[in-house]
């Protein structure tokens, strides 16, 4: 009954036409932003609108289905090699070989899905947290990838370029989950698994078929990112686009957020991704944001379990009730 | 033919070390339901404490087992009410709460290491380093040998523990049913924060073996974590006395890929192996797991 009372719906209080409008105004925005900002500027944006993408696809798993994959890392770096190896070794054109890399990382998605999704949700952390590693370990095996120094793909330096293929794809992975999650008996499906897998079950959802495809669906998106991701920064090598951290940003961003929502994901790859960019600037290069991530998780896990956007959704802000919510949505 | 009885010898030898580390890994899922991802971190931070308390103090590192038992046990009961936050109170999927928490912890854990050590490779010497006894054609090193013994004494006092005692008898009901057992009178966190410091302060002292066996350095948690892992797969999860089969199991099969294939398709020969038993047996190889 818990559960059940504390299922997160999405909100519908507030008038549709502010929230087209702010849509149109920021889709407007951000289609003039590279005209206006300097390349530094342009090129975090990009990796906000990238990191979006990703912890949306990380959230049809973790967030919508309540299975948590722990190597979706991986899926972003099969893409991206599979994009390297498409364009370099058969000369196919950048668009069929991000076809292929989606294509190959949701078959991949399925193959590890198939057995795993049937059995708790522990088996599939466990699961893909092996799996991210071991691809990391065949990608420096591999004589096609490589090896440990990577692989160097034709130069395409156009940034804005970038920009606007990863604003169309995150785009559209925002408009396929409000399509087919939140608006469709597929995503209703999804909450019944996440919030009473077997009353799920007993009502007739095929709740293994179910799970395979949102998997197979949230390999999909990491996999064509990756391979834009490739070609962007024209130079991959395992560490860089198999390393453990990129599951580890995924998570923590879609957590800080707020899993299962539609904004969530991406309120919460904008603020890491510019916190994590101005530790950079100010700091440089180190280990230190693993630090701030891994407490970062900690803490929303702890005290403010709904997110950012669970905040906001709240009467957080209307001086009368606002004690009330943060008692509520701040769990102390 | 000596070639194979060496790499069986030193396989069954890693299995002892990769039972410690199973063993505490599969009783804290048994009685919290929860997968600790830091299982790898409490061996890593094991280590390092190891080589604190060598560098600071001198004397052998074997001495020392018993110092960091006690300091991980602490820490392990102090961070307890943490994980039991997680995994309690108002939220819709305390089970993925708890995964997550125990992920960020082992970020955390990880990250503060690489910042504080960087990547520099330590080791620990003892005085059982590079001694080794001959049996014939075979060698079995002091060192690999003292760690298996280890391992067989610590798991035999942990069965002696929960078969015998009656705390461990409350432990293992808490395990089969919670609820049941809490409404017989067990305090079912108490015993939850009991079993998470003994699996803290196992898995701990078993990092300055695994350290003076191998080396130290701050990003050595991954391998004790898919180690960990796949030994609870392939003995089902939560089913203590597997852990033993599954541990030695895995010793051999690192050896021997280690040996006859190569050591970096490792992780890739593992992860066959737990896939397939995940398709073929998914309560684990004796088909005992919850």
């Amino acid at each position: 009954m818990k559960s059940l009372k504390n299922a997160q719906t999405p909100a519908h209080s507030s008038p549709s036409f502010l929230r087209w409008g702010l849509l149109g105004l920021v889709l407007l925005i951000s289609l003039l932003l590279p005209w206006t900002l300097s390349p530094l500027w342009i090129r975090i944006a990009t990796e906000v609108l990238m990191w979006a993408g990703l912890a949306q696809s990380w959230n049809i798993i973790g967030g919508y289905t309540g299975y948590l994959s722990f190597g979706h890392g991986a899926f972003f770096g099969v893409g991206a090699y599979i994009t390297g190896i498409t364009m370099l070794h058969l000369g196919l054109p950048f668009g069929l070989g991000l076809l292929i890399s989606g294509m190959a990382a949701a078959l991949m998605a399925v193959i590890i899905g198939y057995p795993t999704l049937r059995l708790r949700g522990a088996y599939f952390a466990i699961a893909t947290w092996a799996f991210g590693e071991m691809i990391r370990q065949i990608a420096t095996i591999l004589e096609i990838t490589g090896g440990a120094f990577g692989m160097q793909l034709p130069a395409y330096l156009n940034l804005p370029f970038f920009y606007y293929l990863f604003l169309l794809m995150t785009g559209l992975i925002y408009l396929t989950i409000y399509l087919l999650l939140e608006r469709s008996p597929f995503g209703y499906k999804l909450l019944a698994i996440r919030e009473h897998e077997e009353a799920a079950e007993m009502v007739g959802v095929d709740t293994v078929m179910i799970k395979i495809k949102a998997f197979g669906l949230s390999a999909f998106f990491p996999g064509v990112l990756g391979g834009i991701y490739a070609y962007w920064v024209t130079y991959i090598h395992p560490d860089s686009v198999l390393g453990a951290v990129i599951t580890d940003f995924m998570v923590v961003m879609a957590f800080l957020g707020g899993i299962g929502s539609l904004w969530g994901p991406f309120l919460g790859a904008g603020v890491v991704q510019l916190v994590n960019r101005y530790l950079w600037l100010v700091w440089g290069e180190g280990t230190f944001y693993l630090i701030v991530i891994g407490a970062a998780i900690c803490a929303v896990v702890l005290f403010i379990p709904s997110g950012i956007i669970g905040l906001l959704e709240s009467q957080i802000f209307q001086p009368r009730t606002a004690w009330k919510e943060i008692r509520k949505k701040v769990k102390w | 033919m000596e070639l194979f009885l060496q790499t069986l010898i030193d396989g069954l030898l890693i299995g002892g070390l990769i039972i410690v580390v199973g063993i505490g890994f599969s009783l804290c899922f048994g009685v919290m339901h929860i997968v600790d991802f830091a299982v790898g971190e409490w061996v890593m931070l094991g280590a390092f404490t190891g080589f604190l308390l060598v560098s600071y103090f001198g004397q052998d590192p074997m001495i020392y087992l018993p110092v960091l038992f006690i300091i991980f046990f602490v820490l392990g009961w102090a961070i307890y009410p943490l994980i039991y936050r997680a995994i309690s109170g108002k939220r819709h999927n305390p089970v993925l709460m708890g995964l997550v928490f125990t992920f960020g912890l082992s970020i955390l854990a990880k990250g503060g290491a690489l910042s504080i050590w960087g990547y520099h490779i330590q080791s620990i010497t003892t005085w059982l380093s590079g001694k080794s006894l001959a049996l014939g054609p075979i060698t079995i090193p002091a060192l690999r040998f003292s760690g298996f013994l280890f391992g067989i004494l610590i798991t035999l006092l942990l069965m002696f523990f929960l078969y015998k005692t009656k705390l461990g008898i409350t432990i293992r009901a808490t395990a089969q049913d919670r609820e049941m057992a809490s409404l017989l009178g067990t305090d079912v966190r108490k015993v939850g924060a009991l079993v998470y410091s003994l699996y803290a302060g196992v898995t701990g002292m078993s990092g300055i073996l695994i350290g003076a066996l191998f080396s130290i350095h701050a990003a050595m948690g991954v391998k004790y974590c898919t180690l960990a892992f796949f030994v609870v797969v392939l003995a089902g999860m939560g089913y203590i006395p597997g852990v033993i089969i599954a541990g030695l199991i895995l010793g051999l099969l690192q050896s021997f890929v280690g040996v006859y294939v190569g050591g970096r398709y490792n992780l890739v020969a593992l992860f066959m192996v737990m896939y397939g038993v995940l398709l073929i047996t998914p309560k684990g190889i004796l088909r005992r797991g919850i």
